[in-house]
């Protein structure tokens, strides 16, 4: 009889649909119908709470973390204000957590900020990147690394110096988007490229509106992965980007081995740069340019 | 205890797919025509229901060998495919044709090469899978649990390059195969059976469902595909889904692959980012397809870093 019943348990617990919750890729805690509707056994993965789980996530007063990371990041007497329209746009349910895309769409308000500021609450790097503009910019975007489920936020200082955060909230498939191999040379041959190479693409939108694509080739190593001897591989990752043209610097950039690697970095900027270029400095010191430097 | 016993039946029943306990696959051969066989996979993504049998299976029996096409997704499920051979000829089974490299056509060979069959491949398509096939075991393994891909390993093998076409004999039977370079994967092997004029195309079609694109050139393909259209043949067997006996059963994935090369390439000359384009909601003309989302969110974005830093 009770061999009957683990039968039925088996089969009823196996029936559960581990079919693929797919988002809508909707910023904040909204969720896509298939991600509330799609129950699975993990903790912490997309399931009929998932909603309600990724309020609770992003509510600052339930995070652990948090307020620790707003006195280290934004500093100990920093205005903070969380608000609906700065918009992370990034699926709701990420597969590969070592390349995430995501894109902050600011609102007009805030595209003069001072400071802009990256934050994975539970990576092992918990800053991705931060940026100085020189000038206007209307929205970032960049792949990030996701050690785990958590709250991203972005966190805009504008001029009158309150910082503005907008949140979102991801959950990973599979975890280790930070401690684990992107290519894992124990089961497969990882092809490494050139480090340094750098690719810039400008686009033009409406209203003479520009966009600026920035790829750099790099390994961006979190210090927290193994060789296959067990050694750890040493971090090692771009430190700075300065982005600049013909009438100036553009922005200071700074970024953490929490972006992925070759990371892509993109701006949209009101207004078009002329023939924009860039300076790069890695955490070895080594600097690469999208120029002939011998001209400085 | 009868009451009991007869709700059971109707559970074990609801659930088609046999589960994590029991790792059997649902096998069902059928005979298109005389000693041509298909065993047609679970038209879905892999799933721990489906255990990775998402894809077609072939057998072709001759008078003296058999030639099996596509290996399926582990060493279980070509277990019990050369189980359901066995059943209907003791012949010894001497080809295996491997029409790519991806997972659900390919990890099955680790049980062919246990029963001495030469294993035909295209080159490119062996290195891909040897190259890439442990870390998609271990994704698969974390998608499905590691008992369904039991003794399933990514083996290397003693490979002899051949000239194709191939011309093979089964014993009053002839067969041919051909090389599509470079459409949808970097090899896709086309198998016909000349005494049916039954054509084996692997992924090169998909019937109903959306068509995956990751290692795809997608120029050469829809050229791959009015060549296949152009073709005499009397039943096509595609590497997803019902067999097909109308041409125009080929147009989806023709019209699929062209309108997500068309939005990549527009996206990727405008700068426009996948997200942008996801979150304005999926296109009107995709939503027909089965699995269309999945599949759209996985391959666009490739597609567009494709078009745009290559």
């Amino acid at each position: 009889m009770i061999k009957y019943f683990l039968f039925i348990f088996i089969y009823i617990y196996s029936g559960v649909s581990f079919s693929g919750p797919f988002s809508d890729f909707k910023a904040g805690a909204e969720l896509s119908e298939e991600l509330s509707s799609s129950p699975t056994a993990k903790r912490n993965t997309p399931n009929s709470d998932s909603l309600v789980q990724s309020i609770d996530a992003l509510n600052p007063e339930n995070s652990n973390v948090w307020r620790d990371l707003q006195d280290n990041l934004l500093g100990n007497d920093a205005n903070v204000l969380f608000v609906d329209d700065i918009k992370l746009i990034m699926q709701d349910y990420i597969e590969e957590a070592h390349k995430v895309p995501l894109i902050v769409t600011l609102p007009k308000r805030l595209h003069n900020f001072k400071n802009f500021v990256l934050i994975i609450e539970n990576n092992p790097i918990q800053q991705a990147m931060s940026i100085r503009p020189y000038r206007l910019i209307e929205s970032l975007g960049m792949n990030i690394r996701l050690e785990d489920d958590s709250p991203v936020r972005a966190a805009v200082q504008a001029d009158n110096g309150i910082w503005y955060v907008g949140s979102k909230m991801a959950f990973v498939a599979s975890a280790g988007g930070c401690s684990t191999p992107a290519c894992d040379p124990s089961v497969e041959v990882c092809e490494t490229g050139t480090i340094g190479k750098i690719a810039i693409k400008q686009y033009e939108r409406e209203a003479g509106a520009e966009r600026i694509k920035l790829k750099i080739t790099h390994p961006m190593e979190t210090g927290f992965v193994t060789d296959l001897e067990g050694e750890i591989i040493p971090e090692y990752f771009v430190k700075n980007i300065h982005v600049d043209d013909n009438e100036g610097a553009i922005a200071d950039i700074t970024t953490f081995a929490a972006l992925s690697s070759d990371p892509v970095i993109l701006l949209d900027l009101p207004k078009k740069g002329q023939s924009v270029r860039i300076h790069v400095k890695d955490s070895l010191g080594l600097e690469f340019f999208s120029y002939d430097n011998n001209t400085m | 205890m009868k009451f009991f016993n007869i709700i059971l039946f109707f559970i074990l029943n609801f659930y088609a797919y046999p589960s994590i306990s029991s790792n059997n696959f649902n096998l069902v051969p059928i005979e298109i025509s005389d000693n041509v066989f298909v065993i047609i996979g679970d038209n879905e993504n892999i799933s721990i229901e489906n255990g990775g049998a998402i894809s077609n299976t072939g057998f072709i029996i001759g008078d003296n060998y058999i030639l099996v096409i596509d290996a399926g997704p582990s060493y279980i499920y070509a277990s019990n495919v050369i189980d359901i051979i066995k059943s209907f000829s003791d012949l010894p089974i001497q080809y295996l044709v491997v029409t790519h490299h991806h997972a659900d056509h390919s990890f099955g060979i680790s049980r062919y090469l246990e029963i001495d069959v030469e294993i035909i491949i295209a080159p490119a398509e062996l290195k891909r899978y040897l190259k890439y096939g442990h870390r998609s075991l271990k994704q698969i393994k974390a998608l499905i649990g590691e008992d369904w891909l039991l003794d399933t390993k990514i083996n290397s093998f003693e490979y002899k390059v051949k000239e194709y076409p191939i011309s093979l004999n089964l014993g009053n039977r002839n067969i041919s195969i051909e090389l599509f370079e470079k459409g949808h994967s970097d090899g896709d092997l086309i198998i016909k059976d000349k005494n049916s004029n039954i054509l084996f195309v692997g992924d090169l079609i998909f019937n109903g469902r959306a068509p995956t694109v990751p290692h795809a050139n997608i120029n050469n393909w829809k050229n791959y595909i009015d060549i296949i259209s152009k073709r005499d043949w009397n039943y096509l067997i595609p590497g997803h889904g019902n067999i097909i006996k109308n041409k125009n059963e080929l147009l989806p994935t023709k019209n699929w692959i062209t309108f997500i090369d068309k939005t990549a390439k527009e996206a990727s000359i405008k700068g426009v980012s996948a997200l942008e384009i996801f979150n304005e909601g999926l296109p009107d003309f995709i939503k027909k397809y089965k699995l269309a989302k999945e599949t759209w969110y996985r391959d666009l974005p490739i597609l567009i870093d494709k078009y745009e830093f290559d």
